[in-house]
């Protein structure tokens, strides 16, 4: 199976080698395909270290392929938000994720969620970029961090309440989350666990549940703002959500026979490599 | 007896999932098959996903906001409309919980859903162009 993850990201590649000679550019279908090729190693890398593929995909199409990324921050939250869609009556009906718990965080994320995605398009490209590196490099540390097994919680049961103080600070941390997901079209799991775990004391597995389900209303409302923005282009969006879609499947099916540790210890690499390249690229040292 | 709103929740956004997914995929059978032509020319597409989406949007003559709903006979377009059904999904299945936690007498989560649905309603009408 690593095999077929390499091969996949090898055709990811490949067009990007070819771009330099300027064969890429003439077929328009090559792009497509090798964002299939992509979003389905993602997709399957994605479930086996336990992050969202959002998280990856964004930062990586946006550095390595020729795509604007208008168009990428769109189709990773729409990719985020049809993963998590899915996701979620299964969820709901396993006792997983909890629909009361997550409509006062879901709505402080969708208000600012809202406020990140306008502001996306208000900024300049390279000041995105910028800030998109930045914020991928510190997802690759907080995901280092929270590699020791004794900094999430997993028997929290903390009873949650909204009108608290920590309730407070939990639906003002989730429009935090809210307005960078929007902002960068990302899913932001990775800081909703800790977020639901550390903060308001919720179960891990409970956490886990509820951020997909909270992922689903949040993306929701930003996904209208790229739509009305013209930033879903289905020659992007379309093969990463296929793509993603069949991967995670796979994935999931392979969970108990891979190294999950190795292929976190990559990610947290690969997720560094991305972050750095987009940092470079938004200051311009490396276009 | 009354389900659970948690419940009802799941069993509405499970078929809606479902629907739209398939949706989904007769619509991309269209545009790659070629029985719906684009309003973007494919060819034209590497020139044209390299310019921001507000540039893209001059240059092809694109329609903003909910215009791209008269533009449905084209390829590109019906898979927009797919995205933008999975994005109304939540929107109904939200509107849905209001009625149901009212039933149960839950006021505050009920006067949430309500206020999630606006928040949606407005993002779905562009309030925040």
């Amino acid at each position: 199976m690593i095999r077929v993850i390499l091969l996949a990201a090898g055709l990811a590649f490949a067009p990007a080698a070819l771009a330099d000679a300027g064969a890429a550019a003439q077929a328009w279908w090559i792009w497509p395909l090798a964002l299939f090729a992509l979003s389905f190693a993602l997709g399957i890398i994605a479930v086996i270290a336990g992050v969202g593929g959002g998280v990856l995909f964004v930062p990586i199409v946006a550095s390595f392929f020729p795509f604007h990324l208008d168009y990428v921050r769109g189709a990773g939250l729409v990719l985020a938000l049809t993963g998590t869609l899915a996701a979620s009556p299964t969820l709901l009906r396993s006792g997983l994720a909890s629909l009361r718990l997550v409509l006062p965080l879901a709505l402080a994320g969708s208000i600012c969620s809202l406020a990140g995605a306008v502001l996306g398009f208000a900024l300049p490209v390279n000041v995105v970029q910028t800030a998109l590196g930045v914020l991928i490099l510190a997802v690759a540390l907080l995901l280092w961090a929270v590699e020791r097994p004794d900094v999430l919680d997993e028997h929290a049961h903390a009873h949650f309440d909204w009108r608290s103080r920590r309730g407070v600070l939990g639906i003002a941390s989730f429009g935090g989350i809210g307005f960078i997901g929007g902002l960068f079209g990302l899913g932001a799991g990775w800081a909703n666990v800790p977020v639901l775990n550390l903060l308001l004391g919720v179960p891990l597995k409970l956490a886990v549940g509820t951020s997909g389900l909270a992922i689903s209303l949040i993306n929701s409302s930003a996904a209208w703002v790229y739509i009305g923005r013209g930033a879903l282009l289905p020659a992007v969006a379309i093969p990463s959500i296929l793509g993603v879609m069949l991967g995670s499947r796979i994935g999931a099916r392979l969970l108990h026979g891979m190294p999950s540790v190795m292929v976190r210890r990559i990610v947290i690499t690969v997720l560094a490599l991305a972050g750095a390249r987009a940092l470079l690229r938004g200051m311009g040292v490396w276009p | 007896m009354k389900r659970d709103p948690q419940e009802l929740y799941a069993l509405w956004l499970e078929f809606g999932t479902r629907l739209v997914f398939a949706f989904a995929l007769v619509c991309l059978a269209l545009y790659l098959s070629g029985v719906l032509p684009p309003f973007v020319p494919l060819a034209e597409l590497p020139r044209l996903w390299t310019l921001s989406a507000a540039e893209m949007m001059r240059a092809a003559h694109a329609p903003g906001g909910w215009s791209w709903l008269h533009y449905l006979r084209y390829g590109d377009y019906l898979n927009v409309l797919a995205i933008a059904l999975f994005a109304l999904l939540t929107l109904l299945c939200t509107a849905r919980l209001v009625p149901a936690f009212l039933r149960r007498g839950e006021r505050g989560h009920a006067l949430l859903a309500a206020l999630q649905v606006l928040v949606l309603i407005a993002a779905a009408l562009n309030l925040f162009h």
